[in-house]
Formats: structure tokens, sequence, C-alpha cells
């Protein structure tokens, strides 16, 4: 039996919606894009029309950054409206291939990159790491990420994590080779129905740890355990949480000199969505020799990279210049020889637009666990 | 007893390479066996094949009807049947094509024939045949073994045999056809060409290969650039056709092109043997695959074990900065 | 139009280290993931396809243990009516003219149109089961099918051949058609309907249901023989490049140019 009895409209409010545009006005892919929300939430009120909507091209420019969500006055979410689109059109099955390929991977393999279960610890082969075991107190769950741990450009974040932790010698244990798809980008992707499957499954397997905290690398992950999994009985925080602790309480000490200017940029799952904006700038701070500078474009107003929403699995229409090159753009405009991140997203999509902007002798761009394992020594 | 037959593949006039590649593998272990190898033609007008396969065998069968001016699978079924039955064989030798394989297998449940598919390598040990093939994408080699009574039938892979020169001075023996009438259940209707895009990329001397590795079509300006370095067409293993990234005149392998450039670049291919035996010919193959164990360095000239998201830009920069 | 469709769960091994275990006989798989074989896949739609356009019914066939009912059931969600698997560890699924009597055996005794399978496995890549299946079922059959048309009592298919060329050909239904990759896009099965899909019927087997004798598709039965397996020896070896990234393309192309190679 279905449980869905409230229509599309009623689900999304679609009728508090006064038009008045702050959401496409702030929309940072309108200006690339066809993506016109306003215009979406519009035409979506006529339930007759959601079939031949959801197969708009557009709805998947939307990277969940959650802009219009900030901006709406009335409090409503317009990217949900999005997300509710691309739930009908995965529900028809009619999904890109490559959307198809990531969901049918993370309900098979359990992550989205179609790697198998059996290799997701790989990375840390070599590595002194503490497991978490079932049930055993531990005081910080550290959950890494699929995409952490099977992209090899991405691998060093974990280590580095770990290294860190090691050194600080914090009470740790990692979720291990049981880790699963936090599906965040699955619920982005509109497939609700493995989304409500993972939550459930990682629910069960997160709580059959006995600790107070889940500590993860991604912005993505940390959002839905906190904000989408109600019966997760852990806090859940991003690592810069953690390591602001640990450097306020005197556990962590950076002594090398890192004399860079460092430019932070703002992960949309952090800030936008989640309102963190101090954690990441306080650990920055404390890193020696560091000249710390700011985007105009920062905190809620940062610039989104285009990684998240689903954007891993699905390539744009649009030929105009990409807000990851955007932003690099302004960084070295800043005079920054370092874009510092906090989200494997973002490095992603910012390392390649870098590259593409051939800018790599000039600029690097890098997790700020680096910056941080560089200054332990 | 003791005879090795090869069927001889045909298409469109043409007597395919694939025939006298099975021949020379027949005659490794022919004189093993102790008897002749004889090859099968099946067609309507084609004495010079005949003529040809003469060359590489001790006998040819021919049988010249109409009914087998085009590949049918009950006919030909039939016919090797009706042959098998009459001149007992020990070993049955068929290509591993898409002709091979649409008959091969129901060959062997009508007969009841010791069967192994996609043969690589063949030798004699020990006394008795031992057929080898390949599983995982060709990462692993299985030897077999021959256990029911002959004749043993086994397909064979394309371009895993050398044809070599013609040494003998086959009989050419047309014998009547087995077949009384046309058969009932399939018909041959007609061939169509592949779409003719604007490149052939069998003609061309320079080719940068694209696969699997590539991940997204989004990649391919990367490519484009490098192509464009060097004046390459560019093409693509059935990963990247079927994807969509290009279209089919574009694909290099059993199904696509057989190309023989000067040079082929082969950029995140991770080799599967369909798309090795499109591009293996080629003169100089270069290889840039992050698995160390990707078939394709097992034809490469150069291999490069990296990654292509490194490599490539900074390859294309580099022969741009050379040629400047 | 009634529909067989053979399925297989095989590893994914286009990127995955392969290596032998200890009986030298046997892959060690434990490292791989697993889906439903890609040809397979593609038949999968095309049956569904076939339905939406002319009406109809398809039972999914699949030979193995309960792991593969994850991808039975993705394929009944797509669009089928019930399955059948067969699981029997007597069953030697090396030998594709010992999976083809299995199969054979579960459809005798059905009434059925058309039945497909993938052109080929990823794993074993025999490029057989479709043909032999035939064989045994006493019908027509065309392999590497590349699009299907269906007229009255009979079915107009194009064969993909090598270089680019296909053929088309003509049978009498029933026929079993082997399926080729690219033949149409595979839709996605989401999880709603892959839960929903649980209400359909998915019957278990053994060889007795069947009606077989152990002999006629056990290893012991099998007309031949593995003796081993082993990871290749490469032929001719490579010139392997060395450095970080940046200088193995500095040295390809200096070696490009200056070498004469192109």
């Amino acid at each position: 039996m279905n449980s869905e009895v409230r229509s599309f409209l009623e689900k999304h409010d679609l009728l508090g919606c006064i038009q008045c545009g702050r959401c496409t006005g702030g929309c940072p892919v309108a200006a690339r894009t066809d993506l016109n929300v306003r215009r979406l939430i519009y035409e979506s009120m006529d339930e007759k029309m959601l079939d031949k909507i959801s197969k708009l091209p557009q709805i998947w420019d939307c990277t969940t950054c959650s802009t219009c969500a900030v901006r709406c006055p009335k409090g409503l979410k317009p990217l949900e409206v999005l997300i509710g689109l691309r739930e009908v059109l995965v529900e028809s099955g009619m999904v890109q291939p490559t959307v198809r390929d990531a969901l049918e991977s993370v309900f098979q393999e359990g992550n989205p990159w179609k790697k198998p279960r059996a290799t997701r610890l790989d990375w840390a082969e070599g590595l002194e790491v503490k497991i978490a075991k079932p049930g055993e107190k531990v005081e910080n769950l550290i959950f890494i990420c699929c995409t952490v741990a099977y992209d090899p450009k991405l691998q060093d974040i974990a280590r580095n994590l770990v290294k860190v932790l090691n050194k600080a010698e914090v009470d740790y244990g990692l979720v291990g080779d049981g880790e699963m798809c936090c599906s965040s980008e699955v619920y982005s992707l509109g497939e609700a129905g493995l989304f409500e499957m993972m939550v459930e499954d990682n629910t069960e397997l997160l709580n059959s740890f006995a600790v107070n905290r889940i500590v993860t690398i991604s912005p993505h992950c940390y959002s839905t355990f906190k904000n989408q999994h109600p019966l997760l009985k852990m806090e859940s925080v991003h690592y810069t949480h953690l390591l602001c602790k640990l450097l306020a309480e005197g556990k962590l000490e950076l002594t090398k000199e890192v004399s860079r200017k460092v430019v932070f940029h703002d992960p949309c799952y952090l800030g936008k969505k989640n309102s963190v904006f101090e954690e990441p700038r306080f650990i920055l701070k404390q890193v020696p020799g560091m000249e710390i500078l700011e985007f105009a474009r920062k905190r809620e107003r940062s610039l989104c990279c285009e990684g998240g929403g689903g954007k891993m699995w699905v390539e744009t229409e649009s030929l105009k210049e990409r807000l990851a090159e955007n932003r690099i753009k302004d960084a070295r405009a800043l005079g920054a020889d370092v874009l510092a991140v906090a989200c494997p997203f973002c490095i992603l999509t910012l390392d390649d637009a870098l590259k593409a902007k051939g800018l790599e002798e000039e600029m690097k761009v890098v997790d700020i666990l680096e910056i941080l394992n560089e200054a332990a020594g | 007893m003791g005879d090795i037959f090869v069927l001889a593949e045909h298409r469109r006039g043409e007597l395919r390479e694939v025939s006298l590649e099975m021949l020379a593998a027949a005659s490794d272990v022919a004189p093993k066996l102790g008897g002749n190898i004889i090859a099968i033609l099946l067609g309507s007008g084609v004495n010079s094949f005949a003529e040809k396969l003469a060359g590489y065998s001790d006998k040819v069968l021919y049988v010249d009807d109409p009914l087998f001016a085009d590949y049918n699978s009950e006919k030909y079924q039939q016919a090797l049947s009706d042959l098998i039955g009459r001149y007992q064989p020990e070993l049955v030798m068929v290509a591993h094509t898409t002709q091979g394989v649409d008959m091969a297998p129901a060959l062997a449940v009508e007969l009841k024939m010791p069967f192994v598919t996609d043969v690589v390598g063949l030798s004699f040990e020990g006394g008795e045949l031992q057929p080898v093939r390949t599983y995982y994408q060709g990462k692993i080699n299985a030897d077999f073994a021959f256990k029911g009574k002959p004749p043993y039938l086994i397909t064979v892979r394309e371009s895993s045999f050398n044809a070599g020169d013609p040494t003998k001075f086959g009989t050419v023996e047309k014998i009547l056809s087995p077949m009384k009438e046309d058969v009932q259940y399939r018909k041959f209707v007609e061939y169509i060409e592949a779409v003719v895009g604007d490149v052939d990329i069998s003609q061309a001397e320079i080719l940068v290969g694209i696969g699997r590795g590539l991940r997204e079509e989004k990649n391919l300006p990367m490519i484009e650039d490098l192509a464009k370095a060097i004046n390459a067409v560019i093409a693509g293993s059935r990963a990247a056709i079927d994807a969509g990234w290009l279209p089919h005149d574009r694909q290099v392998g059993t199904s696509g092109k057989n190309v023989k450039p000067k040079v082929y670049i082969a950029i995140g291919i991770s080799g599967a043997f369909q798309h090795l035996a499109g591009m293996k010919a080629a003169k100089t193959i270069i290889a840039i695959n992050k698995d160390p164990n990707a078939p394709i360095f097992t034809v490469a000239d150069y291999a490069i074990v990296d990654d292509l998201f490194k490599v490539v830009p900074k390859l294309t920069e580099k022969l741009k900065e050379l040629r400047a | 139009m009634k529909m067989f469709v053979c399925i297989k769960r095989v590893p994914d091994t286009s990127e995955a280290d392969v290596k032998i275990d200890q009986t030298g006989k046997n892959v060690d798989s434990s490292r791989f993931s697993f889906g439903i074989n890609d040809a397979d896949n593609y038949a999968v739609e095309e049956a569904v396809l076939i339905k939406e356009r002319r009406g109809g019914e398809i039972k999914f066939l699949c030979i193995g243990p309960k792991d593969s009912d994850v991808v039975i059931r993705m394929s009944l969600a797509k669009g089928g009516e019930s399955a059948v698997r067969i699981e029997d560890p007597r069953i030697n699924q090396k030998d594709p003219l010992q999976v083809a009597k299995v199969l054979a055996a579960a459809i005798k005794k059905e009434q059925f149109d058309l039945v497909m399978t993938g052109c080929m496995s990823g794993d074993d890549s025999n490029m057989s089961v479709g043909v032999a299946l035939a064989e045994e079922l006493g019908v027509s059959h065309a392999a590497m099918v590349k699009s299907v048309e269906i007229m009255d009592g009979k079915i107009r298919v194009r064969r993909e051949l090598e270089g680019g060329l296909s053929e088309v050909v003509e049978m009498f239904l029933p026929a079993v058609i082997t399926i080729q990759t690219g033949i149409n896009v595979p839709r996605y099965a989401p999880v709603r309907g892959i839960r929903e899909a649980q209400k359909k019927e998915l019957k278990v087997l053994k060889l007795e249901d069947l009606g077989l004798a152990e002999t006629e598709v056990s290893e012991a039965g099998s007309r031949v023989e593995l003796l081993n397996l082993y990871i290749p020896v490469v032929a001719s070896i490579a010139e392997i490049i060395l450095g970080t990234p940046e200088e193995k393309a500095e040295i390809m192309a200096v070696k490009m140019v200056k070498g004469g190679l192109l």
C-alpha cells in the first residue's frame, strides 16, 4: 500500500510560494543553465504536468546547495521541489545511465562508485588505525565516506585524519569495512525508496556501536546523519568540530610553520545547510605562518562548487564556465596560493577547475587536514 | 581418424583470415593426431577460396551450392553434421566469430561433442589435445582436456594464431551438397552496412582510442586536444560507444572495425580481447592505464601505468611544444 | 508473447585484481563486486520493451545461490511476472552445454514464444549458452542480436557482425535469441519497485524438480575437463615508461616526435 496520500502540491507546500523569485535570484547555477526553480514551482502545481516537468534536463543542474532555502522569505525549500521532481523520474526508471549505475551500486555494494564492498578499507593498508567494535565503548566513531575511501585522489585525506587523531591520542574507532554510503546523494538524486532503506540500515549499524558521537570527513555525511537520521543515537559532527575542540584543549599542537596565503571555501553542506562557519576558520588561524584571506562570497554566500546534488553523476547541459572555475579565478585574484576546503566533492571539482584553468603551479587545492598534518609536524 | 576439420569462414566475397589462422594452428597438432588437415568450404562460386585454402591444408572439401551463397546457421549446422558423420574427423575447428558462435554450440549439442570455446592456444600434452582458453576478460588462462569421445569441437579466437605463408599443396575436392532442400526455420534477409560517418577509422594513420577509464563524456575535450595536437582520429572501445561518447563507426574491435594505424594510443582501455583483436596489428601501440595488469599492456609497445587524467594533458602540452 | 529471459549474477572483473585460489581451479572472488551480467541486463530490458509494445508475460530464469535473488528481484521490478531460480551445487556452471541443459529442462515444460539470453557472460565468455539452449529446445536461434521486430508468428532480427556490418535474419517463432550489449538503454529499478516485486513468485528448484539426473549436469558428467587455471605470462614485454605522471608524459612525447613514431 502506498502511504503517499499527500499530493505533490501538498507535500511541498507549493501554495505557500509567493513567486517572489528570491530563490532563482540567488541560485548560483541559474546564470549558467536553464534552471529556473521559481517557474518550476509554479508549473508543478498542476499534477498533470509533473511527468513532463520531471523529464526536463535542467532539474539535474541543481546542486542542492540550499541558497534558495536560505533566501526564501516564506521558509520554503525550493531545492526539495526539484528533488521531488527527480523522484518522479527515478520511479519511472528512466533516469540517465550514470545515475542508474550510481544508485544500483549503492544498493548492491554500499557505495556509488561501483567498487566492491570488500575493498572499502584498502586505503588504510599499512597505516596504524583503530577500528571500532560493536558494543565496545569509544568516544568518537569515525565515518570515512565512499568517495574518500575509494578515490585514490582523496584517500590521503582519510590517512591524514587518522594520523592527526593518532598524534592527538584521541579515543576513536573507525566504522570499518562495514561502512556503507550515508546516502546523502541518493536523497539528492531523488531515490527516496533507496534512501529510506539506507537510513534504516545505517541507523541499525551505527547504533550498534557504543559511542556518543560520529565524526565524518564529508559535510554531506555529517549533514545527513545530523538531519535525516532521527533514530540515530549519537551526535553527528564534522571533523572540523572535533579538531577545533582538540586545538582549543591543547591536545593537538601545531608547531611547524606553513607560510602560505590561504583562502577558505565554505562548503555548502557545512555552511549554508548547517551554519558551520567558525570551526574551519579557527583551525586555520592556529596554523603558524598562515595568512588567512576571505572571499567576498563567503559563509552563507559561498559560491557552490557544483559537486553536490548528484552532480558527480550527471553532466550539465551547459557549456558556460563552471562555478568552480569562477571560484578558482577569485582565489587567484585574492592572491591566495592555497584554496582550503573541507569537503571531498569540493576538492574534486575545484581541483579539476584548477587544472582546467592551468593554474596548478600557482595554487593548490587542499583539504584542511593536509594543512593540519603538515603543521603538526 | 586423426583428421582435423577446419570450417572456412567467408563473407561477401572475402575469405576471412581466421580460416588460414585455424589451418596453421591445425598444422601444429596434426602430426601428433596422425591425420589430415581438411578445410571445409561451404559456398557458392568461391573456387578461388578453395584454391587459397589448399595452400594451407591437405584437402579442401568444397560444397558449391547456391543455398550457401550467404551464411545461415541452420544450413551450416546441417551440412557440417552430415560431413562429420561421413568423414569422422577427430577435431573440428570453427572460428570464434559472430558466425561461429551462432552455430557451433548447437552443433556440439546435436552431436554430443566435447566442446571448448574461444581457444587461444592448442597443444598436445601427455598424449592428448589440450586447448587453452581465457576467463575474466583475459586475466586468467585455463588448460582443458577432452573427456568424452571425438569428434571434438573448438571455436578459435581470431588473431591467436599466425596464418603464415602457404606451404601445403592440398587437393580440392568438390563434393555433393548435403542439402536436399532449403532449410525451414531460418532465412537470411539482407546485409546492412554500418552508417558511414565523416571519418573512416580503418584508414587513419594515427588513432587515439578511449575506453571506460575516461569515465565521462565531459572528459572528451582532453582527448580532443591530444588528437588535434598530433592529427589523430578518435576511436573507442565498445564501452565508449555504448556510453554514447562516440558513434558506432568509431568503434574498434571485433564488433567494430579492425584498424592498423601507424600509432594507436589506448587511453583508459583495459584491453578486452574484442578490442585487442581490432587494433593489435597497429605498428606502435602506446597504452595509458592505471591498472598494471590491464591486458592492453600485453600488446603495447610502450606502457604508461598511471592516471590518465594526469598524463594526457601533459602529453598534449609536450607534444604541442615539440611540434611547434 | 510468452517470454523467458535467462539471467546470471557475475563478478565485475573489469577493474579487479584476479587471483586464483588454492585449488588452482577457481578464482578467489572474495574481493569482487557482483551484479547482473551486462548482456543479460540488456536482454531484460528488451523483453520489457517487447512486453510494453505487444503485451505478454516474462519469466526470469537464473541458476545460482540465494545471492542471485537480488538481480532476480531487480529484473522482476522492471517488468517480469515471475521467476525461477535453480539452486543445486551439483550443477557445473562452467560447462555452457550443461548450463543449457538445465535451462532447457526448466523451460521445456511450458509453452513459450521467445527465449532471450545475453550473448556473452562477463566472466566465462563462452558465448554458447543461448545457442545450445535453442538446440536443446528444438527451436531456431540467432546470436548477437541488436534489434528485434516481432511479426505474426515470426521474428526478424538484426545480428551484429564484424566490421560494423549487420545481417538481417527472419525466423519462425518460437525461437531463442542472444542479445548484444547496446541494443537499448536498460532502465533503473527503483527500490520501491523492488520491494513491490517481493510479492512476485520466485520458485527455487533443484535437479529433481527438473527431472534431470546428476550425471547430465555435473562436473563429472561434462565432456571436457578444466585442468588448471593460471595467470598468463605476458608474451612480449612493453617498454615501461617510468617517473611521475608528468615525467612519463614528457618522455613519451619526446619518443613520439623525436623517435619518429608519428
